[in-house]
């Protein structure tokens, strides 16, 4: 069995665990320098491997490296390609200071419209080149179907520049903004991520371990770490996937069910349907920028034990910010903390300082009834915001008769709680969902066994049209030739070569768990004859945990 | 940072492809019509425009269709799940402006309806249930809107909802088609300008082949747009068919996405419903995205097929006079329309055959409505129609009907013989929301 070291970096804290199987055979923290994090993580690492019998054969590892590098706008300035064709005016693209638009298009079965101009190509090309840029996205309209334009500028561009990436490599996902977006998103932290990657196998190599490096993703799943240098925008959220994974680990579940993961300052919500984690429709949205970063379902509200608390018009108002420690740790405002500390459900602080910040909400009553009240309204406001994200995937959009008669609203049968306030919280969000609760051991650690415990996932997506005789499988950049009798079993069989020899590079032997989703098969029709057939069919490996 | 263009007026789509259904394989109204349209505006990124919101359809009940229709033998017995689908797209759209969820609404549904008449033997035009008229009466029913508008753009003549409103002054119903003697359904005539108690409410507009950007633009300013000044509806319904495309291959039209874009722009519906419509790969992903754009008061100057470039069509003068002639002539006419049936006795009543086709399973149904005028209201309708083997005879008191017409049409109803296996006998209140087969 391997030993399997699982690393999740937070806003505070570095966690690290050592498991074999579903053993836990260390566990450390250290503080997290945002600053430093290959600091960080390589002190963490050096205390789990102190003791001589714990040698990792495998290092997975969550890091907010991409994540802070978005939010604070750190972002490598990129040189942008973008070809939109008819449609919306692209103008409200915003992707730094250099974009330029090319002319031609490509449309929505993949045809050529026209060709780009070269001479406005060469023109960027100089530009980008003037303006020292080293990172360049490409991306075109419906490139999903047609990746001929951005091969072409890519290839226009290879030889000047360290960085390129092509929408088309990104997901075979539509939906052009999100692909504009991931695109230079992902171009912008090529080099941040190169240079950490190198830092990192170099710190692990000073404590002597070569052993196969893995990067968690927002969707719940891994990669190799080399892979990542090409698609370092999957690595983005990957703290709430690993808190999400943990969960699952930690309490495995086969009925509809939520995940709490109650912070300081947020509680992080997650959906299972049927013990299987939801995605995003498309991808995560950060930064305000909707992508199509394939990332699981999760919704952070500004709900924690630390959320500042206020009284007013008879009603507690919580968060959504924080100001300080709870008052019985020595702030200065009233905070949910408090309020669990008054009733005696969480250890530590003072007592009489959590009962003040108690009278302080609400003047004319007993501390501990102000203190229940307060964790009520906490747990109401957690539970509509459950309620709407169910509404939410109940709501999204189907396309086909069978499917609107089909669906089915999530029941959820049971509620697993992490984070700190998780034990403190139990028998309130008991009562408020009316639905059994567990608070699984280990919780404190939670990322870091999601981290440890999880396999790599990847997608992969078929599109073909037999009246054209063409394929094409976005993520690979594959397009081929096909007779006009292919079929959706031709097709299935075609993604489980490409997934099983993607897998292959990952390290990755048994491949059960090849999923086929959104299949869909029309016929085109020309005049009133039936010339072919349009094929779509997606297959993925599920975010899921690792035997044991 | 704003990263996504916002709409300037809240938009609600209901996008439903219905890739599961179809008339035949290879008939235009099949499952791919609107996959390359879903592609476009996914493509594009509407989900994610702020202020434009996605609504799934819900299933229409039998007493939505119940209450515009007269079934034979019954909507349970005609009607498909696409169909309760459609409709009910339709009146999810109705829903969302109704309760202010959005500002306007559009219906990408399939099939289509405005070829269905108040009676239903079948199939006919791709068309077995009229949604926008079995919406228009939800919306008088659950939110008390009397004055509606119903702009038809389809290329053909929306014969079946100029039949559904035909003696209803609270409905002005326009249609603009190419000229029914070079079209299917081949009606839709100046002279068919409404019943005895709405003439002048229905207005046709028959355009001639060819007709380009500039003749719709004509039409708007000086038909359209007046009316809709004059008659001041509480909400205008655009009947969105995109046949007159240049490339659709079932009409001979020279519309493009521009022009619908700045059609509906002039226009401002609250609601639209998608009707026609089948070049589906060089039309309806422009027309339906330059449609929704234009609703949601955003920039349409880049929604072009990938071969349109202005000044690409250019009508001649005949066509522009001929055009600019019937616009003097449907002006005319509603400028003269008469609301109830004035000075006509209570006794009175008008007769109004026609024989109707229906061209999917290829049988004619004659039909009789008798109009018992009223001096109060637009007066009760009795309907005697045979077809298909089946014989149907009703009695159909309007939402904005009077208590005496109602008794009255009751009264006949309670009278009348009672219905056989092949003889129906129906009574359909609008006021009080009633259908009952004896």
């Amino acid at each position: 069995m391997l030993q399997i070291a699982g690393i999740d970096v937070g806003g505070t804290h570095v966690d690290g665990v050592i498991l074999l199987g579903g053993k836990i055979l260390a566990k450390e923290k250290v503080d997290a320098d945002q600053q430093n994090l290959v600091e960080s993580i390589i002190s963490l690492l050096r205390k789990l491997v102190a003791t001589p019998s714990l040698q990792p054969d495998q290092i997975h590892l969550s890091t907010t490296l991409c994540t802070n590098a978005i939010v604070n706008g750190a972002l490598d300035e990129v040189g942008m390609i973008i070809q939109a064709g008819p449609g919306l005016n692209p103008s409200f693209l915003r992707c730094g200071d250099h974009v330029f638009f090319s002319d031609g298009a490509i449309d929505h079965r993949g045809h050529v419209v026209k060709k780009p101009d070269e001479s406005l190509l060469a023109e960027a090309k100089k530009h980008f080149r003037d303006c020292g840029l080293d990172s360049i996205g490409v991306v075109t309209k419906f490139s999903h179907r047609n990746p001929v334009h951005e091969r072409m500028i890519a290839d226009n561009m290879v030889d000047s520049f360290s960085h390129i990436s092509m929408g088309h490599r990104m997901s075979g996902l539509p939906n052009f903004p999100r692909r504009v977006y991931t695109t230079w998103i992902n171009s912008g932290l090529q080099s941040r991520f190169d240079s950490f990657r190198k830092a990192i196998l170099s710190g692990f190599a000073k404590l002597g371990l070569n052993c196969p490096c893995f990067i968690l993703k927002a969707d719940g799943g891994t990669m190799p770490f080399d892979l990542g240098a090409r698609l370092p925008c999957e690595t983005v959220h990957s703290g709430p996937s690993a808190s999400v994974m943990g969960g699952l680990a930690l309490a495995p579940v086969d009925d509809d069910a939520i995940l709490l993961d109650i912070g300081g300052t947020t509680t992080d919500i997650a959906l299972l349907a049927q013990g299987v984690p939801l995605f995003e429709p498309y991808g995560v949205t950060i930064a305000g920028r909707p992508t199509l970063i394939r990332a699981l379902n999760t919704r952070s509200v500004g709900l924690g034990g630390d959320s500042t608390v206020a009284y007013r018009d008879n009603e507690f108002v919580i968060g959504p910010g924080r100001v300080g420690p709870p008052m019985a740790f020595g702030g200065v405002v009233p905070t949910p903390t408090d309020a669990m500390i008054v009733l005696g459900q969480l250890p530590g602080g003072s007592r009489e300082k959590a009962r003040q910040a108690m009278t302080a909400l609400v003047g004319d009553q007993s501390p501990v009834h102000t203190a229940k009240q307060l964790l009520e309204t906490f747990c109401g406001q957690l539970h509509r915001a459950v309620e709407q994200m169910v509404e939410e995937v109940f709501s999204r959009p189907v396309y086909t008769v069978s499917a609107l008669l089909g669906r089915k609203r999530l029941e959820p049968a049971e509620l697993i709680v992490v984070g700190g306030p998780a034990s403190a919280m139990k028998n309130c969000l008991g009562e408020n969902f009316k639905i059994p609760v567990t608070v699984p051991e280990h919780f404190e650690v939670a990322n870091a066994i999601g981290a440890a415990r999880t396999r790599p996932t990847m997608q992969a997506t078929l599109f073909a049209d037999t009246s054209e005789k063409i394929l094409s499988i976005a993520e690979i950049g594959h397009r081929e030739k096909i007779h006009n009798g292919y079929t959706m079993k031709d097709a299935e069989k075609r993604l489980t070569q490409v997934i099983t020899s993607l897998a292959r590079e990952c390290g990755m032997g048994d491949l059960s768990d090849i999923e086929f989703i959104e299949r869909q098969e029309l016929n085109t029709v020309s005049g009133f004859y039936t010339t072919g057939k349009i094929l779509s069919l997606k297959a993925q490996l599920m975010p899921g945990l690792n035997k044991i | 940072m704003k990263c996504m263009p916002q709409a300037k007026c809240s938009t609600g789509l209901i996008l439903f492809p219905a890739f599961d259904w179809c008339i035949s394989p290879t008939h235009p109204e099949r499952e791919e019509r609107l996959l390359y349209t879903k592609d476009q505006l996914i493509e594009e990124g509407l989900e994610d425009i702020e202020n434009i919101q996605f609504f799934n359809p819900e299933l229409a009940d039998y007493r939505d269709i119940d209450r515009v229709h007269l079934c034979v033998p019954s909507a349970q017995n005609l009607l498909t799940d696409s169909h309760l689908i459609s409709a009910g797209g339709a009146i999810r759209a109705a829903r969302a402006v109704m309760e202010k969820d959005v500002e306007k609404s559009f219906a990408i549904v399939r099939p289509p309806g405005h070829h269905a008449m108040q009676t239903v033997f079948g199939d006919r035009g791709f068309c077995v249930v009229n949604i926008e008229a079995v919406m228009v009466e939800y919306i008088r029913k659950h939110y008390g809107v009397k004055k509606i508008a119903i702009i038809d753009t389809d290329c053909h003549h929306g014969d079946g909802t100029q039949d559904i409103f035909y003696n209803d002054p609270d409905t002005l119903f326009v249609s603009l088609h190419q000229d029914g003697r070079t079209l299917y359904p081949g009606s839709g005539f100046l002279g068919e300008k409404g019943g005895p108690a709405a003439s002048g409410y229905t207005i046709n507009l028959p355009l001639p082949p060819n007709t380009s950007e500039e003749g719709f633009d004509t039409v708007m300013e000086r038909v359209i747009l007046p009316m809709l000044e004059e008659f001041k509806p509480e909400l205008i319904i655009n009947s969105a068919g995109q046949d007159n495309h240049y490339t659709d291959p079932l009409t001979n039209m020279n519309f493009t996405a521009q022009g619908y874009a700045r059609l509906n722009r002039l226009l401002s519906p609250d609601i639209c419903v998608l009707e026609g419509g089948y070049s589906i790969e060089g039309a309806l992903p422009y027309t339906n995205l330059g449609i929704i754009l234009a609703m949601a008061g955003m920039d349409t100057s880049h929604v072009k097929e990938p071969d349109y470039y202005p000044g690409k069509f250019r009508q001649s003068s005949e066509v522009n006079r001929h055009i600019e002639t019937i616009c003097d002539q449907a002006m005319q006419l509603f400028r003269n329309r008469t609301g109830t049936a004035t000075g006509k006795t209570a006794e009175r009543t008008v007769m109004d055959r026609k024989r109707i086709f229906y061209d999917t399973a290829g049988f004619m149904v004659d039909e009789t409505k008798i109009y018992h005028l009223c001096p109060e209201c637009p007066g009760y309708t009795e309907i005697e129609a045979s077809g298909n083997n089946t014989d149907l005879r009703a009695f159909c008191v309007p939402f904005n009907g009077c208590r005496s017409c109602q008794t009255r049409a009751r009264d006949h109803f309670q009278r009348a013989p009672g219905g056989t296996s092949r003889r129906m006998v129906v009574l359909q209140d609008r006021i009080d929301d009633i259908y009952e087969v004896k």
